[in-house]
């Protein structure tokens, strides 16, 4: 802990509420914690938590409607005693803020260059042309490479960790005491997050910058902060010392969080090696997409010679950061794309090509089902949950009678441990990782015996996933379903998975038992992975010191890069 | 549940809800009521036959006999605007169904096949759209000669682009969702995925729009009428009527347009008032 | 502008003349849907002479192929001759140009007072508060129930019997007293699209001051008018530039109500005439003329958005 006194920042008893004639509800009941210069601090909270209201609070970008109470405090200035304009002032120089997805914080139709110098001229009064030598000389500092390029690009030229060191760029412009960090790394691959989070030490450390890091990755605040202050619904629960926080955490929900995010003990199957169920042998997808410059067409490889098995019953994991096919992938397997060239077999059957008709796919959606990544987006609104798994089961029991499918569908929910009286609720009721347990007791209404998994448990807090992929590992040993999980988090596959495959840019890098290739990785991409991962005694180092990234950090596999190309 | 228990069941609640809280939707109803019970009953409601001649003074002002007065030929202006309602009301009424059944078809069939096929469409939605349904209107008056069914018919072409553009973007969005390829994996059939789940997810659109256009359509066909190329006199056709007493306005006798204008604008506002809260409660959605 | 940009805007630009190219094709096959023999078609209202049916077949070549005759109408077209007029007995040229000008007036005017009215309401709406913005909204909402002629009896009544401030009929001679016999109409066609543009305006203004790029700028300290300039109007431009080119083109037909209203002898007033007396070969040419200015305006204000979002112009990257 720094040894100055000096609090940058104090937030003390800070309540948030909706304003009384609309619902009047408190969302932050109470928020107390103190950010001292130099010193970093992480806010670690999970969805609800009220860390990014409190933080949007300080910085003044509360919407319409909200009721702030308690003290907030910048350099000792209490913020409600101080006029607009000084308020306005103090905010604009002391204050530099980060935001999870910067894309939408920056004018889409505005070049870097403008966006960069807007505050230096008007702000600080500075001249057009001090102001651009000033802003290409910070993007060299986040290390922004070949920057006069870059000032006359639009925000849809740059990648998503490109655009994020912009951002902390234009905030270091007016020398702020403390930067305001909300989930700036979430929407980033894991080797980018490394590569950002070390620029920001970096920064901190030549400019005695202070920060507070809102996350809701314990691990990853532990590893970049002095120390950590846990909120749960609304109120700080407890301030611990990143160095101890495992020794010291009292609260039952932090223990929680810590333990959720520590790799699980899960039974390893070994077994005798039966013949696969799947078998994925040189798969090779490409797609045409216009050329970025010039004219004709360019050709995006998204896999490429991609093999594999998967054992009855067994579960693989299939990991990659964006862009290296896994989901592409997953999406052939299951028919919703077709393979160029290479070949997949399921239980003996050719499926290289996806099902002709709806009898041929009700055929195969009794074998292979998927569930997808976005909870929200997998069920149809209009439907409550019992129509929508009364409507899978009849689908392949079309003759059964009523009272069978409506017990079949109080078993699936149960199968989900989902209360029975959420069956007659629309989807909006229900929470992420209800949802998608719906979704789960959806795809399981055909008595599946392959579970495609895509990202089915990243959009859920750490705690809601937990409980999900030891439910999806329950059903695993009840019925014999075999699951291959897609997903970009090693972790996650660590708790649910036998084996391995790693994916980089449409190739299979490694694979094999998942102890194998974890702890004892043979290739350096798996091994750079596992570096990038947040940890006690974690340190980012910046691999690259002057390149913008190599991995392309697109999110989706329907969006193109030209082969080999960087942005 | 059917696309038609749906759509009816939805309907009810939400003017059921919408009614009990702002007084400005329920005045809007009970304006499209009326006309609505002024198009099917006027004749039969009219004190006099909209069609006699010199029932009363000519040109008169509003007065106990006559609460609209008469017109440039001594005919009831009440009368005659109970009896325009019919015409009025029915030629926007087909304009809309048939650009509403015509636009989602052509707007589902583009988003679902894509491809060629969308290309097509899509150039057909540009072409319809380039023509401005005023000119296709007379187009079709000077190809068929004046009267209400050709422009009509034209209009109703000229409507299609808004609704094909509208639910054209909205379906690919919805069949761009999560769900709908999971029920594809689950080997739901194509008919059943497009009028089971996408039909009813794009419903609320197009009431919304339908609602909307019913409101243009009416200006449109009044103008046509205005212009002299849609209903002719001595129908009473509000755009007609209107038309025809221009001369007695400058005279200095008002009510003879003034009256039918002013049932135009009433319940092109209250159509507009409706349609402006279907389609709050459309994008509200159900997520 | 890269590339990429160009080509996407040359495509476009194809499509437009394509679109073009279809439209006319579609006017031209007129003569041959209407129902009966296309020479009568041709001949309007009026029953030909032998020797008149004479001249119309040969005329519009009726003996060619019917692509031949396509390229014979368009070819005219293109190169200014516009055909004849059986009914009015003359070049549709020559009826056209003196009315060109009297319609073009009236539509550029009409277009002003939208800019004006229309954005500078929508505006107004979207940042000065709510009671300004519910007094719009309660104006709009009126306005959008207002179709032309309404406003153009109510104007006339007003400004013939009560007031006498402004002319309501005819379009007058030169520039000043032309202007000052179009306002009235200019009114009339504008008040609807006023209360449209309002709408819009509003919408797209309002959903750019609560965008997060908008509160960023806020934060960082920026002025207001600044932010409103450069990041709220400039963002919601290429809303309002949309819909600006679809409204402008079609006032040119729209005019021919206010024309009929106030007695003004534009292209409108033609078009109305012709149809009413089923001249098709007039009907076409100004058919056409009004399907070109609505691709043209169309396409500059493609350009113009372009312009400011060349990300809407970028080759669509998808499978």
């Amino acid at each position: 802990m720094s040894g100055i006194s000096d609090v940058v920042l104090e937030l003390d008893g800070v309540s948030i509420a909706t304003s009384a004639d609309t619902s009047g509800r408190t969302l932050v009941h109470d928020c107390t914690l103190q950010v001292h210069a130099g010193e970093a601090v992480g806010l670690v909270g999970e969805s609800g938590s009220g860390k990014t209201l409190s933080t949007r609070a300080v910085a003044g970008l509360l919407p319409d409607g909200f009721a702030v109470g308690g003290t907030i405090r910048i350099d000792g200035e209490d913020l409600s005693l101080l006029p607009a304009a000084r308020l306005r002032d103090v905010r604009a120089r002391r204050l530099g803020m980060v935001f999870q997805t910067p894309r939408a914080h920056l004018n889409p139709f505005r070049t870097i260059g403008d966006f960069m110098t807007e505050a230096l001229v008007s702000v600080a009064g500075e001249r057009a042309d001090a102001a651009a030598s000033r802003a290409m000389d910070l993007l060299d500092e986040v290390g922004v490479p070949d920057p006069s390029r870059r000032m006359r690009q639009r925000p849809g030229d740059l990648s998503g960790g490109l655009l994020q060191r912009v951002m902390i760029a234009a905030t270091l412009a007016m020398d702020p005491r403390i930067l305001l960090a909300d989930e700036i790394t979430t929407a980033l691959d894991v080797t980018t997050q490394e590569e950002v989070m070390a620029v920001i030490a970096d920064l901190r450390r030549h400019r005695d910058l202070a920060m507070l890091f809102i996350t809701h990755d314990l691990p990853l605040a532990g590893a970049v902060c002095d120390r950590v202050v846990v909120m749960n619904q609304g109120r700080t629960v407890e301030t611990l010392p990143a160095a101890r926080m495992r020794e010291q955490a009292r609260d039952p929900y932090t223990v929680r969080l810590l333990s959720a995010s520590l790799p699980g003990d899960v039974e390893r199957r070994t077994g005798a090696p039966a013949e696969p169920i799947l078998r994925v042998d040189g798969l090779r997808k490409t797609f045409r997409v216009r050329a970025a410059k010039g004219f004709g067409h360019d050709e995006f490889v998204a896999v490429d010679g991609v093999g594999f098995d998967l054992a009855p019953g067994g579960s693989l994991g299939i990991v990659g950061e964006s862009g290296s096919g896994k989901s592409t992938t997953a999406r052939i397997i299951c028919g919703l794309e077709t393979a160029d060239a290479g070949s997949i077999t399921v239980k003996g059957e050719d499926w290289t090509r996806p099902a002709r008709g709806s009898r041929g796919r009700r055929r195969r959606a009794r074998i292979a089902q998927m569930v997808f990544q976005d909870p929200y987006q997998s069920l149809d609104p209009r439907q409550t949950v019992r129509e929508c798994l009364t409507e899978a089961v009849a689908l392949h029991r079309p003759k059964a009678p009523r009272p069978e499918v409506t017990a079949r569908v109080d078993e699936l929910l149960a199968n989900v441990a989902l209360d029975t009286t959420l069956a007659d609720r629309h989807p909006r009721a229900l929470s992420g990782g209800q949802r998608q347990r719906v979704t789960i007791a959806r795809s399981l209404a055909a008595d599946p015996e392959i579970l495609v998994l895509d990202e089915a448990v990243s959009a859920l807090d750490v705690t809601t996933q937990v409980e999900v992929l030891t439910l999806l590992d329950g059903i695993r040993r009840s019925t014999g379903v075999a699951l291959l999980m897609i997903s970009h988090d090693l972790d996650t596959v660590r708790r649910l998975c036998d084996e391995v495959v790693v994916m980089r840019s449409g190739v299979v890098v490694e694979q094999g038992p998942i102890a194998d290739v974890l702890d004892r990785p043979a290739a350096e991409y798996t091994r750079m992975l596992l570096d990038s991962i947040p940890r006690e005694g974690w340190v980012p180092r910046r691999r690259r010191p002057a390149r913008t990234g190599a991995l392309p950090s697109v999110a989706t596999t329907t969006t193109a890069i030209p082969r080999g190309g960087t942005r | 549940m059917s696309v038609a228990q749906l759509a009816g069941g939805r309907v009810a609640a939400v003017v059921r809800r919408a009614a009990t809280r702002d007084p400005l939707v329920i005045a809007a109803v009970v304006v499209v009521v009326g006309v609505a019970v002024m198009a099917v009953f006027g004749s039969a409601l009219a004190p006099y036959d909209p069609n006699a001649i010199y029932v009363g003074p000519v040109s008169a002002a509003p007065s106990l006999a006559h609460p609209f007065g008469t017109d440039d030929l001594g005919r009831d202006i009440l009368s005659r605007v109970l009896a325009g309602t019919a015409p009025s009301v029915l030629g926007p009424v087909i304009v809309v169904l048939v650009s509403s059944l015509a636009g989602a078809a052509l707007g589902i069939t583009a988003a679902w096949f894509g491809g060629a096929v969308d290309g097509i469409a899509s150039r057909l939605i540009e072409l319809i759209f380039a023509i401005p349904g005023l000119v296709l209107a007379v187009l079709a008056v000077a190809m068929f000669g004046k009267g209400l069914l050709a422009p009509t018919l034209a209009l109703a072409i000229a409507y299609i682009p808004i609704v094909a553009r509208l639910i054209r973007a909205g379906a690919r969005q919805e069949l761009g969702r999560p769900y709908m390829a999971a029920l594809r994996i689950q080997g739901v059939g194509s008919a059943a995925i497009c009028f089971r789940h996408l039909v009813p997810a794009l419903l609320p659109a197009l009431f919304a729009q339908t609602t909307i256009g019913f409101g243009y359509a009416m200006l449109d066909l009044a103008a046509i009428s205005f212009l002299g190329l849609g209903a002719q006199p001595p129908a009473s056709d509000w755009g007609v009527m209107i038309a025809g007493g221009q001369p007695a306005l400058i005279a200095g006798a008002p009510e003879q347009s003034m009256f039918p204008a002013l049932f135009v604008v009433l319940t092109v506002l209250a159509v507009n008032v409706l349609g402006a809260r279907v389609t709050t409660w459309a994008e509200g959605g159900e997520r | 502008m890269n590339a990429g940009v160009v080509r996407t805007l040359a495509g476009k630009l194809g499509e437009l003349a394509l679109t073009l190219f279809l439209a006319s094709v579609v006017i031209f096959s007129a003569v041959l849907l209407t129902p009966g023999d296309p020479v009568a078609a041709l001949a309007g209202g009026i029953r030909p002479t032998p020797e008149l049916i004479e001249a119309i077949r040969a005329q519009h070549h009726l003996d060619d192929p019917v692509w031949q005759q396509y390229l014979h109408w368009v070819g005219g077209v293109l190169t200014g001759d516009l055909g004849t007029s059986f009914v009015y007995k003359t070049d549709v040229a020559a009826l056209i140009a003196p009315r060109i000008g009297v319609t073009v007036l009236l539509v550029v005017y009409t277009a002003v007072l939208i800019a004006i009215f229309g954005i500078g309401s929508g505006v107004l709406a979207a940042t000065r508060g709510p009671k300004a913005d519910r007094a719009v909204l309660i104006g709009t909402s009126i306005g959008m129930a207002m179709p032309t002629f309404v406003v153009a009896i109510l104007l006339i009544w007003v400004f013939a019997r009560v007031l006498g401030w402004f002319p309501v009929y005819g379009a007058g001679d030169g520039f000043a007293d032309m202007a000052y016999h179009l306002t009235l109409p200019a009114i009339s066609l504008a008040v609807l699209y006023i209360a449209f543009f309002s709408r819009i305006t509003r919408g797209a203004v309002v959903g750019q001051l609560h965008s997060e790029h908008v509160d960023t700028a806020r934060v960082r300290g920026i002025p207001r008018s600044q932010v409103f300039r450069r990041h709220v109007f400039l963002n919601a431009s290429p809303q309002i530039l949309a819909v600006s080119g679809v409204t402008v083109a079609g006032l040119f037909a729209t005019s021919a109500i206010a024309e009929q209203a106030f007695g003004i002898g534009g292209l409108g007033s033609l078009l109305t005439e012709a149809a009413a007396r089923k001249d098709l070969p007039v009907v076409q040419v100004i058919s056409l003329l009004l399907v070109v200015v609505f691709v043209v305006l169309n396409a500059v204000a493609d350009i113009a958005i372009a312009v400011i979002d060349p990300d809407s112009a970028k080759p669509r990257r998808n499978a």
